[in-house]
Order: C-alpha cells, then sequence, then structure tokens
C-alpha cells in the first residue's frame, strides 16, 4: 500500500512539475472559468421570472448551468484523463521507460489521472466559487450525499475513460467513446437545459439517448440533492443506476486494458502514436 | 558456439521468435485490400547469459538487436519461445523481471523534457518503489559515478546528447539491478567520456557481479567489453563466442607490415626472394621519406617474422616499425553479412 500511493505521489509530483513549468496556463485557466461564470450570470438573467414550473432544478438557471459546468468538467476528467495521459505519453516517448518499472497496470490507470483529478477539483470547485462569492449562487441540501454522486459517477466515467485509453493504446487514434461522450453529454445529460425538453421537442426515441448516459443520472443526483435539497431516500434511483454501470463497466474495462497493453507489446507499438 | 560455464544463468533466450503481425490482417483480408507480409524480426534464437557476464550483441541495422533487448526489458511479448530473467518469465512474471532488468536504451525522447536530469530521476526512482531518502543518496551516487553532478539542475531539454545518454544509463542504474540492458551506451559520448563509461561497465561486472547485455555498432568496443558477443542477422544468431574464438573462426592469419631504412626497395626484394622465394610479398619505397616497406600475411604466431626481420637485418637494413593486423569482429561481421 506504502508502494501504491509512493508510487501515485511520484505521478502528482511529476505533474505538479510540469504544470509549473507552464505557469501562465494555469492563470489563464482561472481566468476563463471567471469569464464563464460572468457570461452565464448575465445570461441567467435574461430568464429572470420566466421559470417553467415543472423544471424544479431550473428556478435558478445560474446555479444550475454552474453545477452543471463543475460536474461536468469532473466527469470529462474522469472520462478522458487516463486516454489523454496515455497518449501524451505516447508523443513524448516516455511510455515505455514507465511501463519497464515494475509499476502494476491499475497503478498506471490511477497514477497517470491523479493530477488532473485534483486539477479538475480545484477548477470545478472554482466554477461553485465564484457563483457564490460573486453572484450570490446559494447551495443548500447534503454535501456529503452530493460527493458520494460525484465520485460514483466519475469512477464509472473513468471506466469508460480505460475503455477510451484501450483504443488509444491500439488504434492509437479515432476513439469512439469520445465522440459518443464528449459531444453527447454536453447535449443529451441536462448540463444546460433540462433533458426533458429533448422528449418535448425531438420525440421520446432522442431522449432516450440521455437515459444510456452515466453523466445524466449524476447530474440530475447532484442537482436534486444541492438544489432542490433532496435526501437519499429521493435520490435512490440515479443511485442505483450508476452503480449497475459501475458494476458492468468496472471489470470490462480492466479486462479490455490488459488485452490493450498486452497486444501493443505484441505488436511492438507501445511508444508509437 | 562457446558453451556457458557452470556460474548461474542470468537470462535465458530459448527458441525465441518474433513476428510482428500486419494489424487488422483478417479485417484487410475479407476487404481485398492489400497488405505488406508480416516482418519476422526473431527466428528461433536461443542462448544463455550467465551473471557477471557482459554480453555483446552486433549485427547490422534490423537485425534484431532491439525487438530481443525489448522482449527481455518486457516491452514486447514474443510470438513464440521464451526468455527468462533471473528464472522469471518475461511474459507470465513480467513484474518480477522488471525489478531485475535495468534499460537503458538509445531512444532520446524517454525522458520529461521540461524537468530537470534530478527530477527526472527522482520520479523513475519513485516507480522503482524507493523512499525518499534512498532515492536521493542513490541520485547523489549516480551522479557522481556518471560525472552528471553540474548539469543535475538542469532541464532535460538543456542537456548535451551525450549527458542525455548518461542520464539514460543513470536511470537504468536506478535500482541497482542484477542486469542491465545497454543498447549503445557511448553511442554519442566524447572520447573520453566513452572511456570512463567502459570503465564503469567493466567494474559493474567486476565488482557488482552485474549481468550486461549490451547491443552497439562500436565493434572496438565490443571487443573491449564482452566476454562473449553473438552476431545477429536477419533475425538469426549466426555466431557466439568469445570475441578471440569469433575473430579465429574468420581467419587465423595477420597482416604485417615492416617499415625499414638503409636498404632499398629493389635489395630488400633481392633478399627477402632469395630466402623466401615461395612466399607472397609486397614490397614498395616509401613516397614521403627514404624508408621501405615490407608487407605480408603469416599463420598467427609463426616464426616468419622473426626470420624475415633477421634477413632484412643481415642485410643492412634498419627496422624503424613493426605494424601487425589481425581480422576485427568487423571483419566477422562482415563475412556473416556476406554469407547471408
Amino acid at each position: 500500500m506504502i508502494l501504491f500511493i509512493r508510487r501515485i505521489w511520484a505521478f502528482i509530483v511529476r505533474d505538479l512539475r510540469l504544470q509549473l513549468s507552464y505557469r501562465m496556463q494555469f492563470f489563464l485557466r482561472v481566468l476563463s472559468i471567471l469569464t464563464i461564470v460572468t457570461t452565464l450570470f448575465f445570461i441567467s438573467k435574461i430568464f429572470t421570472g420566466f421559470t417553467d414550473p415543472r423544471f424544479a432544478q431550473w428556478r435558478d438557471p445560474l446555479a444550475a448551468w454552474l453545477t452543471g459546468l463543475a460536474v461536468l468538467n469532473y466527469f470529462m476528467t474522469g472520462f478522458s484523463s487516463l486516454a489523454t495521459a496515455i497518449r501524451q505519453e505516447q508523443v513524448q516517448g516516455t511510455l515505455e521507460s514507465v511501463l519497464m518499472t515494475p509499476i502494476s497496470v491499475p497503478t498506471v490507470i490511477v497514477a497517470s489521472s491523479a493530477w488532473d483529478f485534483l486539477e479538475a477539483t480545484l477548477f470545478s470547485f472554482l466554477y461553485l466559487l465564484f457563483g457564490w462569492l460573486f453572484f450570490d449562487v446559494h447551495y443548500r441540501g447534503n454535501f456529503l450525499l452530493a460527493l458520494l454522486f460525484l465520485v460514483l459517477t466519475t469512477v464509472v466515467l473513468s471506466c469508460l475513460g480505460i475503455l477510451s485509453a484501450s483504443f488509444a493504446m491500439v488504434f492509437k487514434r479515432g476513439d469512439p467513446f469520445g465522440v459518443f461522450l464528449g459531444t453527447g453529454s454536453a447535449l443529451f445529460s441536462g448540463v444546460f437545459f433540462p433533458t426533458q425538453l429533448i422528449n418535448q421537442y425531438a420525440g421520446a426515441g432522442v431522449a432516450k439517448i440521455s437515459r444510456i448516459l452515466p453523466p445524466t443520472y449524476g447530474l440530475d443526483g447532484i442537482r436534486r440533492v444541492l438544489i432542490e435539497g433532496q435526501g437519499f431516500g429521493e435520490v435512490q434511483e440515479p443511485f442505483f443506476v450508476l452503480l449497475i454501470f459501475l458494476g458492468v463497466l468496472l471489470p470490462l474495462s480492466l479486462w479490455v486494458f490488459n488485452r490493450a497493453v498486452r497486444r501493443a507489446k505484441r505488436e511492438g507499438s507501445l511508444i508509437q502514436y | 558456439m562457446a558453451e556457458p560455464k557452470s556460474t548461474p544463468v542470468a537470462i535465458t533466450v530459448d527458441h525465441l521468435s518474433q513476428t510482428y503481425p500486419v494489424p487488422f490482417l483478417r479485417l484487410k483480408k475479407l476487404l481485398g485490400r492489400k497488405f505488406k507480409p508480416p516482418v519476422e524480426a526473431l527466428r528461433s534464437v536461443s542462448f544463455e547469459i550467465r551473471e557477471g557476464e557482459i554480453f555483446g550483441l552486433i549485427g547490422p541495422n534490423g537485425a534484431g538487436k532491439t525487438t530481443l533487448t525489448k522482449i527481455i526489458a518486457t516491452l514486447i511479448q514474443p510470438t513464440a519461445g521464451a526468455v527468462s530473467v533471473k528464472g522469471h518469465d518475461t511474459v507470465t512474471d513480467d513484474q518480477r523481471v522488471r525489478r531485475n532488468v535495468g534499460l537503458a536504451g538509445a531512444e532520446e525522447r524517454s525522458f520529461y523534457w521540461r524537468l530537470t536530469a534530478e527530477q527526472n530521476l527522482l520520479f523513475f526512482a519513485r516507480l522503482y518503489g524507493l523512499g525518499n531518502r534512498t532515492a536521493r543518496r542513490r541520485l547523489a551516487e549516480l551522479f557522481e559515478l556518471l560525472d552528471l553532478q553540474e548539469v543535475a539542475r538542469r532541464r532535460f531539454a538543456e542537456l548535451s546528447t551525450g549527458n542525455k545518454q548518461r542520464l539514460a544509463v543513470a536511470r537504468a542504474m536506478l535500482a541497482e539491478p542484477p542486469v542491465l540492458l545497454l543498447d549503445e551506451p557511448t553511442r554519442s559520448l566524447d572520447p573520453i567520456a566513452a572511456m570512463r563509461m567502459r570503465s564503469t561497465i567493466k567494474s559493474l561486472s567486476q565488482t557488482n557481479n552485474s549481468t550486461i547485455f549490451l547491443t552497439s555498432h562500436n565493434l572496438p568496443e565490443v571487443e573491449e567489453l564482452c566476454d562473449r558477443v553473438a552476431i545477429i542477422s536477419k533475425g538469426e544468431i549466426r555466431a557466439l563466442d568469445t570475441p578471440q574464438n569469433l575473430r579465429a573462426m574468420h581467419t587465423a592469419e595477420e597482416r604485417v607490415a615492416i617499415r625499414f631504412t638503409a636498404l632499398s626497395a629493389l635489395e630488400a626484394e633481392q633478399v627477402i626472394n632469395k630466402s623466401y622465394g615461395s612466399y607472397s610479398f609486397v614490397v614498395e619505397a616509401g613516397s614521403w621519406s627514404d624508408e621501405t616497406l615490407v608487407r605480408f600475411t603469416r599463420a598467427l604466431n609463426d616464426e616468419l617474422l622473426d626470420r624475415i626481420l633477421r634477413v632484412l637485418q643481415e642485410a643492412g637494413a634498419v627496422v624503424r616499425s613493426v605494424e601487425t593486423e589481425r581480422a576485427t569482429l568487423l571483419d566477422v561481421l562482415e563475412s556473416y553479412e556476406g554469407a547471408s
């Protein structure tokens, strides 16, 4: 266990140092979050007094958007960080050196994403913090329960991220999970508008897409807890759907990733990209 | 081929074959798409390397050296056959193999360019499981051993090619593995740094009993360092023996050149032909000096050289130099390449 933590720490320190070598990038990111929050504040003012009573989570659109963006940022990190890390190591040529050390595949998976999660935590927190600090956005409910949803959904998306990384390992480019989740989540998971509207305007067939995307359940659960103040008894449905996703995707993704590493080793293509 | 002695075996390569598959072959066949035939990088390669031995692998580009090195390092899985390091199989027990092996490859892009030399090595030391204090102590030792102290705090991107090469060797030695795989370890070093690197490699084998698997295009270096050398060509081991035996297998002769003054080329030719007319000699007058040159080939350790010198001196020649030139590993390699 100490060895495992030491290795994760090694990756975090490495990535922090690499990040510090590009200081300007960090400040620009913080500035862009503040700009987005400010822009959304002004857009939300257009809707003052027009909220549809059917959409309880959208009474304060700014709170709904900020929660959506903060959580989506986290989810996307869970989904894309491993594939990005592996691709980066392939491009840099360092993947072989890392895999030359006595480090297990699960450790590589967790460690490669560790820094990205720390960074995503900070940036997601900034969305909420700027909303609260400058634009009077208030959150209520059980923060621990919201955190549980956040972690569960992120782990589910990390499983899809492992599948995506397996594609990067074998096919090098052209990852179908990225296209499906990257564009699909923003449109179908209720980040910017209630998912019920898809049913109303595009029909039940298209609306079903949102039901097969894990972020839909994660985001719904978190908003119900933080914005509507619901307790565990009321959010069991999205919670258990996420657990089912996890039960299927976790073993599948680890198996596929192991196979992808073995295939790349057979082909001698570990550092090719 | 030379038989290994009774010392324990560090690396066993057993009927190893590697064919790089054609990606999506079935799909390409199904779609009737053209495809290149699979590349056969290694064909039934077998040998053993003893503990503490420096083993050299030489061969032309594309012969299979890198593939073989990467299979031993667990980075490529073989198509057939097996490799074990310290008794651990490189496919089924790869983590244990990696604990026992350090690889210094010829690939320059294997470090993080925006981190310093020290930060790079600290990262890899932690992946090898070294604690902070042990890692820093080990780094100090390696920086001193490989003369890298002055560049420890410099970014990898700012290092010279030679220093990058040395840093790769330092990384391979981080966890003090019993087996080191060195791919052209002196490739980019200046002559003095290369000499130091060779002496480090020798001392690792002699004092730490490290087993060293070395690939190189620098054949004099291989001759100087290696206890045994394998010649690989087109994926097959063509010969494996000590450098001396490999040279002797190629030819049991050496070329001799004697330079002398006080005797003209004509006079020298006459006295030599009188005594040894049946041998083939070349006698030349020096173009830039008053020296005369006699060149001939003789069997190793025969008495012909001694006799020729005596004949020349008795005829009044003052011998200025005697140079002998034996077959090198390059000659041996060329002969195997020509044969294949």
